[in-house]
């Protein structure tokens, strides 16, 4: 079939991974003890009630407060302390490998999400903002970091030592855009409020439900905006050479002129385009969607390969068939709709 | 001792436990100042007047159990080193009386491995009534909510029976359950001396309960749990609509504006 291409087969995929990780629990169970891995490398939400999983943020951040913390302040043994950190590394290690980044393009439902508020743009007409600048990528690429040694690791365990007052105990899941939405998609209005109990919680709950907001919008024009800050894709980056997924390059002279992998890709990561010399160009913010090796017109310049094995690879005739069904898709929508409509009534003669 | 002291019983096993929990609340209540968050994993202890002739067990998440002996009139559920749910089940014979208390009590620890439906689905005392779900791990339950309950005799669901909900607050409402031995109650907004917008870290006890004749023999039984103030008491879904309307048009913006910015780029 002409039109099931790797951005359909993923868009399929990522559909059924939000409708069960969102959902599943139905179907797994209730309690946590019935959660899949309790460690999932991708935004599933603890404060969905109806999920089939967590992430791994939320055990990390409560493990800093009420583990290594407390651990810490009371002078205990550091090693059992970090224990439970480990395991739970461990085990979103042992999940990340099989997949690699590919829990967010192909998994994370908050991911699945901007895509679908990007094609909802897109249906609507709105006009789409092609690819970041450099410099504005270069600026805001290192905000996950922030996030991610800030509210992930540094504030919750500043918390646990008593240094911080408890509200900072998981500043991060206060802010996640997945609990938001997931809980949201459950028909439960519980966890978008302003939390009026003190100044940390009123900070952090408008800071929420404005980032949810800001969220909405530039998904509707840009690809991927929460992903961009997103702590998890940095906490992928540490571990991205383990994973047997991996994207790879096999640079070719006319890789210099082309770009158009880079265009493609809605991460922004102009260096699939200028690396000449890497093999594994599973950069730091790549979240392994593919789209850049649908859009390589040279033969094999760029794969997913598993492992050693090649899954897909770049090719000059898949390319133009990918091009044109991308036209197309691209020119349907309502704002061009309307405009046809209009010029077509204009020219019947009344 | 006469089937009327379950009354007394009952009243003790409903005070709040007196464990490290409790402490770091009130601390946290009274001071200002940050407290390390260490406590929450500490033993609880239960008040009990009465408990000549009761047994009591305490049943683990693995469903291994032991019995307690109450010290001067407390009771108190050990440390077992393991976390998730634990049950504390306090039971009188009188001959053709039987009256059961239980409370499952959430405890901190190694992780147990286990799951909680385990500890619910496992018969405790012959006429029981078992949360339907029991609040997840780490949650709890709070006024406004409704949560289901079901009641069993010997392990079969009882349709069509009455229970009643009671809380320390006052409030009492009794509903029969469904064909499926179930009912769902509504825990009631009844905590005094509110403030809307302040926080209120009071919690209170909610017990359901019923009784159930079979022959000779009078079975009563209570499940008793704790319970706290909704938060939606100082969280407000119409501000938090608000401010997500803002962050949309500041995105909305933003994003006109990067547009802009390429352009003249
Ligand atoms: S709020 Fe975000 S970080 Fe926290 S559990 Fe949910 S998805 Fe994970
Ligand atoms: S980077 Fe995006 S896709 Fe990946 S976990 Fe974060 S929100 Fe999900
Ligand atoms: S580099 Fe390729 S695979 Fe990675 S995010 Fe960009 S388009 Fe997707």
């Amino acid at each position: 079939m002409s039109t099931l291409n790797l951005s359909v087969i993923r868009k399929l995929v990522q559909i059924s991974a939000f409708v069960f990780f969102v959902y599943g629990g139905l179907i797994t169970g209730y309690y946590l003890e019935e959660k899949l891995s309790g460690a999932l490398p991708a935004l599933s939400c603890a404060y969905d009630f109806q999920g089939s999983d967590l992430c791994t943020l939320i055990p990390i951040q409560h493990q800093m407060d009420h583990r290594l913390g407390e651990t810490i302040a009371k002078g205990g043994n550091l090693l059992m302390g970090v224990m439970p950190t480990l395991i739970t590394l461990g085990t979103f290690l042992v999940l990340f490998v099989i997949l690699n980044k590919a829990f967010c393009g192909w998994l994370c439902p908050l991911g699945t999400f901007q895509e679908l508020l990007q094609m909802i743009g897109q249906k609507i007409g709105l006009q789409r903002q092609e690819s970041l600048s450099k410099s504005l990528v270069a600026k805001v690429r290192p905000v996950k970091w922030f996030i991610l040694v800030l509210l992930v690791f540094g504030f919750p365990l500043l918390t646990g030592m008593g240094m911080l007052n408890h509200d900072l105990g998981d500043p991060f899941c206060k802010i996640c855009p997945s609990r938001i939405l997931t809980t949201l998609a459950t028909g439960s209005t519980e966890q978008l409020h302003v939390d009026t109990a003190n100044a940390t919680t009123i900070t952090l709950t408008l800071f929420a439900d404005f980032l949810f907001g800001l969220m909405l919008a530039l998904g509707l024009t840009l690809r991927q905006p929460f992903c961009r800050i997103c702590p998890m894709l940095a906490l992928h980056a540490v571990f991205r050479k383990m994973g047997l997924l991996r994207l790879i390059k096999n640079a070719s002279p006319r890789c210099d002129r082309c770009g158009l992998c880079a265009k493609a890709c809605p991460m922004d990561i102009h260096e699939i385009h200028t690396d000449m010399t890497s093999r594994n160009v599973t950069f730091e913010d790549c979240t392994l969607c593919g789209r850049c090796v649908e859009f390589c017109p040279d033969k094999n310049v760029l794969q997913l390969k598993y492992a050693f094995i090649p899954l897909f690879s770049a090719d000059p005739q898949y390319f133009k068939k990918r091009k044109k069904a991308q036209t197309n898709w691209e020119k349907q929508n309502l704002i061009a709709w309307f405009g046809n409509k209009e010029s077509k009534r204009r020219a019947e003669p009344s | 001792m006469k089937p009327s002291n379950l009354a007394i019983m009952l009243a003790t096993l409903l005070l709040p436990p007196t464990g490290a929990v409790v402490a770091e609340e009130e601390q946290n209540l009274k001071s200002k100042k940050p407290a390390a968050s260490h406590g929450h994993r500490g033993a609880k202890t239960f008040h009990i007047d009465n408990l000549d002739g009761a047994k009591i067990t305490y049943i683990q998440p693995d469903l291994s159990s032991q019995t307690i002996t109450p010290v001067m009139g407390k009771v108190t559920m050990p440390v077992s080193g393991v976390d998730n749910y634990h049950a504390l089940v306090v039971e009188k014979d009188w001959g053709d009386h039987k009256e059961v208390i239980i409370r499952y009590q959430y405890m901190f620890g190694r992780p147990s491995k286990q799951n909680p439906v385990r500890l619910t689905a496992a018969q405790k005392s012959e006429f029981e009534i078992v949360p339907d779900p029991l609040p997840r791990e780490h949650y709890r339950y709070h006024s406004q909510q409704t949560w289901g309950f079901l009641a069993r005799y010997q392990g079969e669901l009882l349709s069509n029976h009455p229970l009643t909900l009671t809380t320390s607050n006052g409030s009492e409402q009794t509903l029969y359950t469904d064909e499926h031995g179930r009912v769902t109650f509504q825990i009631p907004d009844d905590f005094p001396g509110l403030t809307e917008g302040e926080r209120s870290k009071q919690t209170a006890q909610l017990t359901i309960s019923g009784e159930y004749q079979q022959s000779d023999t009078n079975h009563s039984t209570q499940l008793v749990a704790d319970y706290r103030v909704n938060p939606s008491h100082w969280q407000s879904t119409e501000l938090g609509l608000l401010v997500l309307g803002i962050g949309f048009l500041a995105g909305g913006y933003l994003g006109q504006n990067l547009k802009n910015r390429d352009k003249k780029a």
